[in-house]
């Protein structure tokens, strides 16, 4: 009896086992499909590897995919033609990479400072794919990878000049993802540089996150236990700068004695209106890099056969006021459109690197 | 009466597999729900998964990559089982190992390869062995349960590794000792000298490196260890009933550290050969997610050192497809962890899996059992 039932189980557990097995299948024929598209149109194919996380992720990965949708859109590509996949590992990077070479893709973006290596490895052994680095400096020139970069200290100036128009009390405060990232840095330099130049006797408190590049940008309580400090220490505007570190400082600012009165905060890299909408009742603006343009832009070039080697700098900015549009005097607005000019056009300089 | 006889000798090799089998078949199921609840196409994503997996030479190597540190943190865990003693550690024991290996690795200039390598390897052994053994000498002399103690000690290793690579900053604190002083603002050490990474079976872009022979020579001398010899026998004893084993004469305490220790060795040769083999350095971010995913690699294979080959190769199919399954069919390769998140959960709790498949209480001599007396066996 028992040996019989026994035999039922193991006779349902193979026959599912050849069911799974059968699976594959079914893979050679969608396979030869999309085989014939690539016949029939002779198309153009972007893919898009993430850093470790989500394409959603209201940064980096998100505001690279979306240039790469628009791109699309913009080049008149098909859905199926662009894809991208999401790193699980870190020690993934390289496979993630090739399944795009092997699928034949034209322009490949890899997202993060992380990839780096893998991207320049395949890059130099795939001269006629062209590669996009976003946020990876380059030290050598490969003409087939662009690294799309950001001058940080530009976004955090424009910043710097806000947040010191802003202030009443005379105090400001940055809480900041790691001094072992440069642009982390450079943001704050920028921001610093910025607030002095409208009041030479601005008190900046700029707290970096004491932890290493794996703990300081994913740590909200640090950056909401800053946060908080500072505005014990009189701050009113302050500018989160790190991540999720940055995001939990923006969040408990946002719940603050007089938020949005008195009481400021800016917000980094997107404009994170959209992508922290707990950060609203404070958030007057953000300092962003503009990476869903320059990832546009770097893919039309390599549409037309223009691909730029080596570093390629997107636009700096601040996002929208928002809802805090009516609150930001005319004259400020002035000054800020000045100071993007002077900026772009080298005649501000942040002092950062030199 | 012979034809009985046979057919308990076939349920002696199936009935283990009974349970995993039909553990993993549920949570691919389960998955298969979870992406139709989401309205993605199960069948796109599992196709693209074996393909992925198994596809072609480059999915087959993926997949053995994937399933070489699987095999090592799986056995180091199934060892500890079989003393009933549960190593959460095997994550903190991997990066000492990594680390270790690192250390010896990017140093002494001119050895030839067969010191070099070796001397290395060993290394990484050394560190997972220390780190395993901490929990165990703290619970034979304070109490201390082992399952805290490793939990702790896996952000302190974590926090460690972290340390040895710190690249300094700009407000000139002191960088790591292994830091690479080349990488800028990078936390992370120099390249491992040639003498000392494992060499390709098959090279870029297979990537498949000679550190599998260990992961299956590590899995055959686990097996001779646990059912071969005295000290296996004296393990086994000690796991199933500690006080009669002490009432025997087992030295019960020197068997806990020595168990702890070896199980920590085999978790930090996975490191060793993950740094040595495969990412030719360590960073902070070639952490121990595979040291966690060897407690599922353990219950799954019912820790024996076979089921855990298994079982490994399961997990490093899983994970070598999850990117083409994306690729092909747009599926998150989140699923993957759910899917396997979800052979934890039915493997831990095999009563589900009975109660769902309407199988009779197993005797207590299986290796469920071992789960539980690790919580009640002082």
């Amino acid at each position: 009896m028992k040996a019989s039932r026994m035999m039922k189980l193991l006779f349902l557990l193979t026959s599912l086992t050849l069911l799974l097995a059968a699976c594959p299948a079914a893979v050679p024929a969608a396979d030869s499909g999309s085989g014939a598209d690539d016949e029939m149109t002779a198309d153009f194919k972007v893919g898009l590897v993430t850093d470790v996380g989500r394409v959603n992720d209201r940064s980096f990965n998100q505001s690279a995919w979306e240039g790469v949708v628009e791109s699309a859109e913009a080049l008149g590509l098909a859905e199926d033609d662009i894809k991208y996949i999401e790193t699980q590992d870190a020690k993934d990077y390289t496979d993630n990479i090739q399944q795009f070479i092997d699928a034949d893709y034209n322009v490949i973006v890899s997202v993060g400072f992380a990839l780096g290596d893998a991207t320049t490895t395949a890059a130099k052994e795939n001269p006629d794919v062209f590669f996009i680095g976003v946020d990876q400096f380059q030290g050598e020139n490969i003409p087939n990878l662009a690294g799309l970069i950001f001058n940080e200290d530009h976004s955090g100036y424009l910043a710097g000049v806000l947040a010191g128009s802003l202030s009443q009390t005379g105090t400001i405060a940055a809480v900041l993802g790691t001094d072992l990232v440069p642009p982390v840095v450079a943001f704050n330099e920028g921001y610093v540089a910025g607030a002095q130049s409208v009041n030479a006797d601005i008190n900046v408190i700029s707290t970096y996150h004491p932890g290493e590049i794996s703990q300081a940008f994913v740590d909200p309580e640090w950056g909401a236990a800053t946060a908080k400090q500072a505005l014990d220490q009189g701050a009113d505007v302050i500018f989160g700068a790190g991540g999720i570190t940055g995001n939990g400082a923006l969040q408990e600012i946002a719940t603050a004695d007089g938020a949005g009165e008195t009481v400021f905060c800016i917000g980094v890299d997107t404009d994170q209106w959209n992508t922290v909408p707990a950060a609203q009742p404070c958030l007057v603006s953000s300092a962003m890099k503009l990476i869903t343009p320059g990832v546009v832009e770097l893919v039309t070039m390599a549409s037309d056969g223009e691909f730029p080697g080596g570093n390629y700098f997107g636009k700096a900015d601040l996002a929208p006021f928002h809802d805090f549009d009516d609150m930001i005097p005319q004259e400020l607005k002035d000054l800020l459109a000045e100071t993007k000019a002077g900026l772009i056009d080298g005649s501000i300089d942040t002092g950062y690197g030199n | 009466m012979a034809t009985a006889t046979s057919t308990t000798g076939i349920r002696r090799i199936l009935r283990p597999l009974l349970i995993p089998s039909l553990a993993l078949l549920s949570a691919l199921l389960a998955g298969a729900v979870v992406m139709v609840l989401s309205g993605d196409d199960p069948m796109a994503a599992y196709s693209g998964l074996f393909q992925g997996a198994f596809g072609d030479g480059k999915g087959w190597a993926r997949t053995i990559r994937k399933t070489i540190p699987f095999v090592l943190t799986g056995l180091s865990v199934a060892l500890a089982f079989k003393v009933s003693l549960f190593n959460i550690g095997a994550s903190g024991q991997f990066v000492m190992g990594s680390v270790f290996a690192v250390a010896v690795g990017i140093n002494f200039e001119g050895l030839p390869v067969f010191i070099h390598l070796p001397l290395a390897l060993i290394a990484g052994i050394v560190g997972g062995m220390l780190w395993g053994a901490i929990p165990g000498i703290l619970k034979v002399y304070t109490g201390a349960h082992e399952v805290i103690v490793t939990i702790m000690l896996n952000y302190v290793a974590s926090l460690f590794g972290g340390w040895t690579v710190y690249a300094g900053g700009t407000q000139g604190q002191t960088p790591g000792p292994l830091w690479d002083r080349t990488a800028g603002a990078i936390s992370e050490t120099p390249d491992v000298l040639h003498s000392a990474q494992i060499p390709w079976l098959f090279g870029p872009p297979y990537r498949v490196h000679a550190g599998v022979f260990l992961a299956l020579a590590a899995a055959i001398l686990v097996w001779w260890l646990i059912y071969k010899t005295p000290l296996g026998f004296e393990m086994r004893t000690v796991g199933h009933n500690m006080r009669a084993a002490r009432y025997a004469g087992i030295r019960v305490n020197y068997t806990i550290i020595l168990t702890m220790a070896l199980a920590g060795g085999l978790a930090g040769l996975a490191g060793g050969i993950e740094t040595l083999g495969l990412n030719h350095k360590f960073a902070p971010e070639f952490g121990g997610a595979v040291g966690f995913d060897g407690i599922t690699v353990a219950l799954l294979g019912q820790t024996h050192p076979i089921g855990v080959l298994l079982a490994a190769f399961m997990f490093g199919a899983l994970d070598g497809g999850a990117a083409t399954m994306q690729f092909q069919s747009g599926v998150p390769a989140d699923i993957i962890q759910i899917i396997q998140a979800l052979v934890l959960a039915f493997v831990a709790a095999p009563l589900i899996i009975r109660m769902i498949f309407r199988l009779r209480q197993q005797t207590a001599d299986d290796a469920g059992s071992a789960v539980s007396t690790s919580w009640g066996g002082t």
